[in-house]
Parts: C-alpha cells; sequence; structure tokens
C-alpha cells in the first residue's frame, strides 16, 4: 500500500479539520497525521465520518521520557487502508479527550493505554484497570519501570 | 425475581483458558456481562524492550499458542520494516505457507473445542486427530510442533527439509474429506442447529463500530479480509476467496470458519506448487550479529557497527485465525526495539461481548462464547 499523505491532507482541508499539525508520508499506511491533542474530539469526528475511517484498529500509547505519545491506528473499508493520527502529551499530565463517543471500540484499547503507559483518558466511560490487579499504582511500559526491579504491591480486594 | 451476578471462571469450561466472565442475571436471562482480563497478562510488550529483535519471536509463540506462526509472521513483518531488512521471496512463501498451516490448525482447534462445548464428544475426538497431522508438519521442518521459533528477521531459520512437499500434501488429501465429515456431523445435527442458529447475533454495523474483525464481522456480511484489502507477504500472487455469511450468528461463524479452511488448503497447494520450482537462499545475507544472540542468524558476519543502527518504525497488518492482528514495532537505534504494540483481534471482540450476550440465557453463553473463538494469552499478551 502507497503511502499517499496528498490525498489526506486535502480531504483533511476539504472537511474543514483544524489542530492538525503535520500530514507526513508512512510506511504501510496512507499517512501520519500529528494533532494537537487539545482538538482531539473535533478531528476523530472528522475522520470517521469526512474521511470514512470507521474502523478503530488499535490506541496505543509511548513513554519518550520528555514527552508521551498516543497514537490511533484506523482503517477505511471504503479506500482500503490505514491511517495512524498521533499527538504529544505533556510528560507531567499526559492527558486526552476519549475517543469512545466515536469509535465505541475505543473502550479497551483506551483502558490498557491508561493502565500501562500512564495516559489519563478525559471522560473515558469507563476507566479501570483491564489487564492488571485493581489498585495497582504502576504504568508498567513507562520508561522509569524497571524490569528487573520489584515493585512494591499493595493490591485492594474488589468487594462486588 | 432477584437478580444476581455470578462468575464464569476463571475456572470453568467455557472459558478456555483463564479469565472471568462475570454475568448479571434474573432467572436464566443475561442482564449485563463484565468480562474480568488480565490472568494470563505476561507483560510480552515490556519484555520485548529488554530482548534482541529475533528474541522476540520466542514470545510470539506463546502470545498465542494455538497460532504461534501467524504471530510470529506479524512481529516479523514490522521488524523488518523498522529494520530496514527485507527477506528472499523463498522465504516469504514459506511464511505464506506456515501462516496458512496455522490458520488450518487454529480453526481446528476451535472447531474440535466449540463443538465439544455444545456436548457432541465425536468432532472433538476427530478434530485433535486431524490436528495432530498438521503439527506432525510443523514438526518435520521447524522442530517444534506448538513453539516454533522459525522465523527470523531477515528470512526463516531453515529450508523445508526433503520429503516434505510430499508430506505436506499427503494431509492436505486426507484434509479435504474430512472437512465434508465435519460438515456433515454438525449441520446435519438437530443438536447442534438448535443450540447455535440465530444466537450471539452481531450485525455488519455493530461489528465494524466495535471494531470487531475476522470470522466474526466475515459472518455478517462484511468482505474485509486483510489478505485481499491489504495483501502482505505474497498473498497478491496466490487465489483464493474471502468467506462470507449473511447472519452474523453462531451457525454463520462456524460455516465462515468452515470455508476458510478449505481456502486455506487451497492457498497451501499453490504455495507448495510455488516452492516446488523455486529454489534458494531463505535468509538475506549480510545480516547484523546484534539481531539475535544467542540464536546468532544463518546469514554471514554482520556489516553494521554499532554507531551505524539504523532508525525506524515499522506497522504490519495481517489477517490472524482470529481476525486483524496489528503489530508497531519503534526502532530508535540499538540493539532492542523501543516499543513494541501489538493490536489482538480477539482483545477487541471480546470487548464487544455485551453486545452479542445479552438478552440470551445463560445456557447459551458456551456456544456463544465458543463461536468467538477466545485465545487469553492474546487478549492479556
Amino acid at each position: 500500500m502507497e503511502s499517499n499523505p496528498e490525498d489526506i491532507r486535502a480531504q483533511l482541508t476539504a472537511a474543514g479539520a483544524v489542530g492538525v499539525l503535520a500530514v507526513e508520508p508512512f510506511d504501510g499506511a496512507a499517512a501520519r497525521v500529528k494533532f494537537a491533542p487539545e482538538s482531539a474530539a473535533a478531528l476523530f469526528q472528522v475522520f470517521r465520518d469526512a474521511l470514512g475511517f470507521t474502523h478503530l484498529s488499535t490506541v496505543g500509547g509511548i513513554d519518550w521520557v520528555t514527552r508521551y505519545e498516543v497514537f490511533y491506528l484506523l482503517w477505511s473499508d471504503a479506500t482500503k487502508r490505514y491511517v495512524i493520527l498521533s499527538a504529544d502529551l505533556d510528560a507531567k499530565t499526559p492527558h486526552i479527550e476519549t475517543a469512545s463517543p466515536t469509535w465505541p471500540s475505543a473502550n479497551w484499547h483506551e483502558r490498557e493505554a491508561w493502565e500501562l503507559v500512564g495516559i489519563h483518558f478525559d471522560h473515558h466511560p469507563d476507566l479501570r484497570h483491564l489487564l492488571m490487579p485493581d489498585g495497582y499504582q504502576f504504568h508498567p511500559l513507562q520508561r522509569a519501570f524497571k524490569l528487573h526491579e520489584p515493585e512494591e504491591l499493595e493490591v485492594k480486594v474488589r468487594h462486588v | 425475581m432477584s437478580e444476581m451476578w455470578i462468575n464464569m471462571g476463571p475456572q470453568h469450561p467455557m472459558t478456555h483458558g483463564l479469565w472471568n466472565l462475570r454475568v448479571r442475571i434474573d432467572g436464566e436471562m443475561i442482564l449485563d456481562v463484565d468480562p474480568e482480563m488480565g490472568y494470563l497478562h505476561r507483560g510480552i510488550e515490556k519484555i520485548s524492550e529488554d530482548r534482541h529483535y529475533n528474541e522476540v519471536i520466542t514470545l510470539m509463540d506463546r502470545t498465542c499458542y494455538v497460532a504461534g506462526m501467524a504471530w510470529e509472521h506479524l512481529y516479523i513483518q514490522a521488524a523488518e520494516k523498522a529494520l530496514g531488512i527485507t527477506a528472499p521471496e523463498r522465504a516469504e512463501w514459506i511464511r505464506m505457507m506456515s501462516e496458512e498451516f496455522q490458520r488450518l490448525a487454529s480453526h481446528i482447534m476451535w472447531y474440535a473445542a466449540f463443538v465439544q462445548d455444545l456436548g457432541l464428544m465425536s468432532p472433538f475426538l476427530y478434530g485433535m486427530r486431524d490436528r495432530d497431522l498438521i503439527l506432525d508438519l510443523f514438526q518435520a521442518y521447524t522442530g517444534g510442533r506448538l513453539t516454533y521459533e522459525y522465523m527470523r528477521v531477515g528470512g526463516v531459520r531453515n529450508d523445508l527439509p526433503e520429503g516434505f512437499p510430499k508430506q505436506a500434501r499427503e494431509v492436505l488429501d486426507w484434509l479435504e474429506p474430512r472437512l465434508v465429515e465435519y460438515d456433515r456431523l454438525c449441520m446435519g445435527s438437530d443438536i447442534f442447529r438448535s443450540r447455535c442458529d440465530g444466537l450471539g447475533v452481531l450485525k455488519e454495523s455493530d461489528c465494524v463500530r466495535l471494531g470487531v474483525t475476522g470470522p466474526m464481522l466475515r459472518s455478517a456480511g462484511s468482505k474485509r479480509d486483510i489478505r485481499k484489502d491489504r495483501p502482505y507477504s505474497r498473498y497478491s500472487q496466490v487465489e483464493f476467496d474471502v468467506a462470507t455469511a449473511d447472519a452474523g450468528d453462531v451457525t454463520g461463524r462456524y460455516l465462515v470458519r468452515m470455508e476458510e479452511m478449505r481456502q486455506s488448503i487451497r492457498i497451501i497447494r499453490q504455495t507448495l506448487d510455488w516452492l516446488d520450482h523455486h529454489p534458494g537462499p531463505v535468509i538475506a545475507d549480510h545480516l547484523p550479529r546484534w539481531l539475535g544472540a544467542p540464536y546468532a542468524p544463518v546469514g554471514r558476519e554482520g556489516y553494521l557497527l554499532k554507531r551505524n543502527y539504523p532508525k525506524g518504525v515499522g506497522l504490519s497488518a495481517i489477517e490472524e485465525p482470529h481476525g486483524e492482528a496489528c503489530a508497531y514495532v519503534v526502532n530508535e537505534g540499538g540493539e532492542h526495539p523501543y516499543r513494541v504494540k501489538f493490536r489482538s483481534p480477539v482483545f477487541a471482540n471480546l470487548s464487544a461481548c455485551s453486545h452479542y450476550l445479552v438478552g440470551y440465557r445463560v445456557a447459551d453463553i458456551p456456544p456463544i462464547m465458543g463461536s468467538v473463538d477466545v485465545c487469553v494469552g492474546e487478549v492479556d499478551r
């Protein structure tokens, strides 16, 4: 699949998208779109409704030490291609608006990114632990989490 | 009637692995469900950050223990893109053949377990018998029956042994009529039909909205298949059809998987024919040595000095037996990947479970969850 950032850029301009910082070529996807986290909610709608990316494949986070990156992998059934959305988040309190109103499938992916990477998703309907035990205080996929040192756990028991 | 929460799992015949389905019921009716995952979380994405590129392959076999080859293929493609390495043509065809054999083995395993959930014992025994033949094939060219560690960045570990194509064709010739037998056992059985028809319905629009992929999506009428829509490896050079059904229920998922097995056999026959006529190297020359100590690649001594490490990001997507799987490998220069992110199809299929379970009865949970083909290893990673 050839990367085609010009096409994505033209469609975004036609749809009147705001908050797009850069549209870069990316091997294996139509483009990688860098955007400002403040305009996330509106941009998600544009990508789903105007550009036809109806399927959210996954949400992931990367800890770059001085900043965090959150990325979304989207798929369009109509044009049969992927696109990557990516936003840089503040290192101290990384947070971004949830994508679950636009793509309900974001629910679990964001829960995972929150507990493993430590990115907070604002207005998420159900931000609970998924893979880690309830009350787990660490975010294992952060660079500061050392693989070979035991963490001290204080696991709360859930009362149903 | 009074409502109550019950736990189905972590130890329950329905779960096929360690997870807990919490169900809120009123009498027999399901009012709400809440899956609890994480019992099998091994931190594969974290451990990968501490390993050489070839050492991650070991983890891939364990990500999904019934579809190891598919996950190796997924990771290898992303890692090669991130490192800027390409595999020889023959290696690509062997990988494609391996993935299709794995799809067969995985679907037969699903068939055996799923039909046993419905109380039919004979199909389970038939399924396990036939899956063993495929595992024999894997053993013949990788040495492993479940965890293979076969693919390498830049190719595959070794070429196919002598006599393998003949053995493989014999297995395919044996399997093809067995699939007809499977079908007769199930679709001809009133018990099977009455426990499957019209259950766990998920429409195509809901599947897309909820991120459901693979046989579940295709059973609702969609034709999305990564092998066709975005051909990777050499899938653009083989002929096969995308299996679909209309109903989106348990029977539909059964029919899609059955047809996919037939199509897999079709693809494997074409790859075997190609491999017969195209001998050649199966691993690239001049691979850097730091890719995988202590499993040094078979290629010649490395040429890259430490300061010449390449940088890059690799994205790959494959049609895994359960659905769309993606890998995102970030290479920041160095001997270990900086970040590895996997998209597991079962993870997304399971996250939608309240949409296809609520409104049915407790006794419908085993057939519905069986038709989802849950592999906890790849959900929890």
